[in-house]
């Protein structure tokens, strides 16, 4: 079931640093949200205050669900289990041939982190955080470090999945093209300490491809809006 | 086969390297030829005796061994988890450390006597420190990204401890074991000699009340021989236990 998060008056900062500055945000319930915005400007501050790996300062956040699954930018899998293992790590009771399937693992099941390669090993993530059927899926600079093809195909993955369940998704990339795929909103952040610059709709189909001249008119407006701002 | 190869010509030139500095110094006292010694060990070895007091001080080195690894490692596990009990706990480790291994040995004579006891116990207090601070950094060298991983996915803690913790503390593990057993012998030999009254540590003390250097180099030698075959003993089972948690 895909979740509604509230945002109200969220404060975050560091020391003397402040990083969020009274943030108002509402996601509605299975919503693609992308973040974009300058380093530093708070966009993983934000990712894991929501997913309750940071306590704000001041402010709320309200999701009614406790389904969250975090795709972060390096795999973090674990060494010395295997595929699978790592995925019934964090939900022992799952079916895992389906989602292994999906994101073209299957036969991997047996294969150690280390005997993966970077793709491999960013599915393998990806898969972990499908398994637990989230409400909630946030995602951090999740194929920054993957080649085109192989970014392309995760993406597909993701939002053939992401139809099917038409979970909550909250992402950060810095990549404007993978903004343009997955979301179906933009927040385009100021540097710190961070506020919403532009909230960005994205009118393109469900059938998005790099290549769309209608995707690559929006991705030259959200660079004008990024250099603008 | 090559390293057997290795090791066997090491064992060689050094049999004969004893044999050339026995023939040429006669001391027979202090360096018996290594003939005479591998016969006396032969002859030991026959003796029900001998085997009984191998026995007797593999046993102690076993639950030494076993008192180390069980209570260093929980302990070791609690201090790294716990900053401030780490920090309270510190002056303790190190006074136990710093007490001279005869004082213990006093204290114990005192409190158990001539025993089994004294050397177990001594040989634990020796081996104590080693455990708990190399479990220590194992646990502060965990992954906290790993940690942080089981956090968001809110995995019970049991299962965190299980797939996480053991893994990556196991090679910490392996090492204490690897420093422990070499160390155990050793002491115990020490202890038994000292304060014990059964074992291979006392065979030594009766050869050297009878001044048998010979008898003194072959239970020496029993005991290295016994040593590195606990060691490898343990070392197989532990590679058994670490297959589960190996990561290629």
């Amino acid at each position: 079931m895909a979740v509604r998060v509230n945002i109200n008056k969220l404060c975050k900062s560091f020391g003397s640093l402040n990083v969020l500055d009274n943030w108002d945000l509402n996601i509605s319930a299975g919503e693609r949200l992308v973040l974009l915005g300058p380093s530093g400007s708070g966009k993983t501050t934000f990712l894991r205050l929501i997913a309750g790996l940071e306590s704000p300062d001041s402010g709320q956040i309200s999701l009614n669900t406790d389904k969250i699954a975090f795709v972060f930018q390096e795999p973090r899998l674990i060494p010395w289990r295997n595929v699978s293992d790592n995925l019934l790590f964090v939900r022992p009771d799952a079916d895992i041939e389906g989602i292994l399937a999906q994101l073209r693992l299957s036969g991997f099941e047996d294969y150690f982190p280390g005997q993966l390669s970077g793709g491999m090993q960013q599915r393998v993530n990806l898969a972990r955080a499908l398994v637990t059927e989230p409400d909630l899926l946030i995602l951090d600079e999740a194929f920054s470090s993957l080649d085109l093809p192989v970014k392309l195909e995760i993406m597909q993955d993701l939002l053939e999945h992401w139809q099917d369940k038409h979970f909550t998704m909250v992402s950060v990339t810095h990549d404007l093209k993978e903004a343009l795929c997955l979301a179906d909103r933009i927040l385009i952040l100021s540097p710190r300490p961070a506020h919403i610059a532009y909230d960005f709709g994205v009118t393109l189909g469900e059938q998005r491809h790099f290549s769309d001249p209608e995707l690559l008119r929006l991705e030259s407006q959200l660079l004008g809006l990024l250099l603008q701002k | 086969m090559k390293t057997v190869l290795y090791w066997l010509s090491g064992i060689i030139v050094f049999v004969f390297l004893w044999q050339l500095l026995a023939l040429l110094f006669g001391w027979n006292i202090i360096l018996p030829p290594p003939l005479e010694v591998f016969q006396t060990m032969g002859n030991l070895c026959l003796n029900p005796d001998t085997g009984i007091a191998a026995l007797q001080t593999a046993w102690k080195v076993l639950l030494s061994l076993a008192l180390v690894l069980i209570i260093g490692i929980a302990l070791g596990l609690l201090l790294g988890m716990f900053k401030a009990l780490y920090e309270m706990m510190r002056p303790i480790i190190m006074v136990i450390q710093a007490v001279p291994v005869i004082s213990w040995l006093t204290l114990v004579i005192f409190a158990w006597g001539i025993g089994w006891r004294g050397p177990v116990f001594i040989t634990f207090l020796a081996l104590l420190p080693m455990a708990l601070l190399t479990t220590v950094s194992g646990v502060r060298n965990l992954d906290h990204k790993l940690l942080e991983m089981a956090r968001v996915y809110r995995v019970p803690t049991s299962r965190v401890f299980r797939d996480i913790y053991i893994g990556s503390l196991l090679p910490f593990v392996a090492a204490i074991i690897d420093v422990s057993i070499g160390q155990a012998w050793k002491v115990i030999l020490v202890t038994e000699y000292l304060c014990g009254n059964s074992g291979l540590g006392v065979k030594i003390l009766s050869a050297r009340y009878a001044v048998d250097s010979t008898g003194v180099y072959a239970y020496t030698l029993l005991a290295v021989i016994l040593g590195i075959v606990t060691e490898r003993l343990v070392k197989l089972a532990m590679g058994r236990v670490s297959a589960k948690w190996q990561s290629v």
